[in-house]
């Protein structure tokens, strides 16, 4: 019995429902005890300030006035907490390995690093420029009914299917 | 419990989370966009009904912050270009199968592609800081 909810925490896959409680609880959780939005995007610029305290842009200046904010520790506890449960389950280890990615692709390391970076632009700007992210508008402004997150939410569903199937075709040349 | 403390938990209840139900794994989050797989979109639509449900019951409450303070939520606005950010990050989306909640995942996990996927995170934040010295409109 007990091995079996050991098992279960740990080891097997979470259910959908298990993981949506728990995140979408999340959010008024920390209004509660914080009166903060939750949100992971923007502590990006509070990373960005860390890492060049003394950077000039009027935007990091004036948007991020700490060196170390409660962003940054969020942040580096989302990544502890999947080393947990990564080491938890036994399926802890540095890889190079992204799911059917590098599966299907057999490029040098060097083009995939490529292809993730510029990946990683336009989330990182493209999360600025929209305001927020899947966390802090998919999640916590629909969850508050905010139009305005509906409407972003539906733009970056748009944005993942056009990407996801031309990278799906073109580049790995079809089938799932 | 400190601020920074607090989020330092509730991030690793959320790494911890986020890793469990699968959304580090880039298979899933691509195989949504495909029409192939919606584990992802039932933990993402899950999350927003508790989360609204919570949120309910806690605007109803009389005093509701435990420091306090007056319930302040904060609400993003449309901006000009918005929809246009949302688009980008949409693709970026798509091609990492990682957002900046679950590509934090993927690093705990030892994934080293997201690894470089947040540091071009980290490099489009900075490009967007570039980009907002001459237009404030952004």
């Amino acid at each position: 019995m007990f091995e079996n909810i050991v098992q279960c925490i740990f080891v097997n896959p979470w259910p959908f429902w298990t993981g949506g409680i728990i995140i979408g609880m999340l959010v008024p959780m920390l209004y509660y005890l914080f009166n903060t939005a939750l949100g992971v995007s923007t502590g990006y610029g509070n990373f960005v300030k860390f890492i060049f305290p003394s950077a000039k842009l009027k935007w990091i200046k004036s948007k991020f006035p700490e060196t170390l904010s409660w962003r940054v520790f969020f942040i580096v506890g989302i990544i502890l907490g999947a080393f947990l449960s990564a080491v938890l389950s036994g399926n802890f280890k540095f890889t190079l390995e992204m799911g059917y990615f590098t599966k299907i692709m057999e490029w040098p390391v060097l083009g995939t690093s490529i292809y993730f970076f510029s990946s990683g632009i336009l989330l990182g700007l493209g999360a600025r420029i929209a305001g927020g992210c899947t966390s802090g508008h998919s999640i916590h402004g629909i969850a508050n009914l905010h139009f305005s997150s509906i409407i972003v939410t539906i733009l970056f569903l748009i944005g993942g299917i056009i990407s996801t199937n031309l990278v799906r075709f073109i580049v790995m040349g079809g089938a799932w | 419990m400190g601020k920074k403390i607090g989020f330092l938990f509730f991030g690793i209840i959320f790494g911890f989370t986020l890793s469990r139900v699968g959304a580090s794994d880039y298979d899933l989050i691509t195989r949504m966009f495909g029409g192939k797989d919606f584990k992802i979109a039932l933990v993402i639509l899950t999350a927003i009904i508790v989360g609204a449900i919570g949120m309910h019951f806690i605007k109803k409450l009389k005093n509701p912050m435990k420091n306090g303070e007056k319930l302040k939520i904060s609400c993003k606005e449309l901006k000009r270009f918005s929809l246009l950010g949302a688009a980008i990050f949409g693709i970026g989306w798509g091609m990492s199968g990682a957002c900046p909640g679950t590509v934090l995942a993927q690093i705990g996990e030892g994934k080293l592609y997201g690894l470089i996927t947040f540091l071009g995170m980290l490099s489009g934040t900075y490009i967007y800081a570039l980009l907002k010295e001459k237009h404030s409109e952004l």
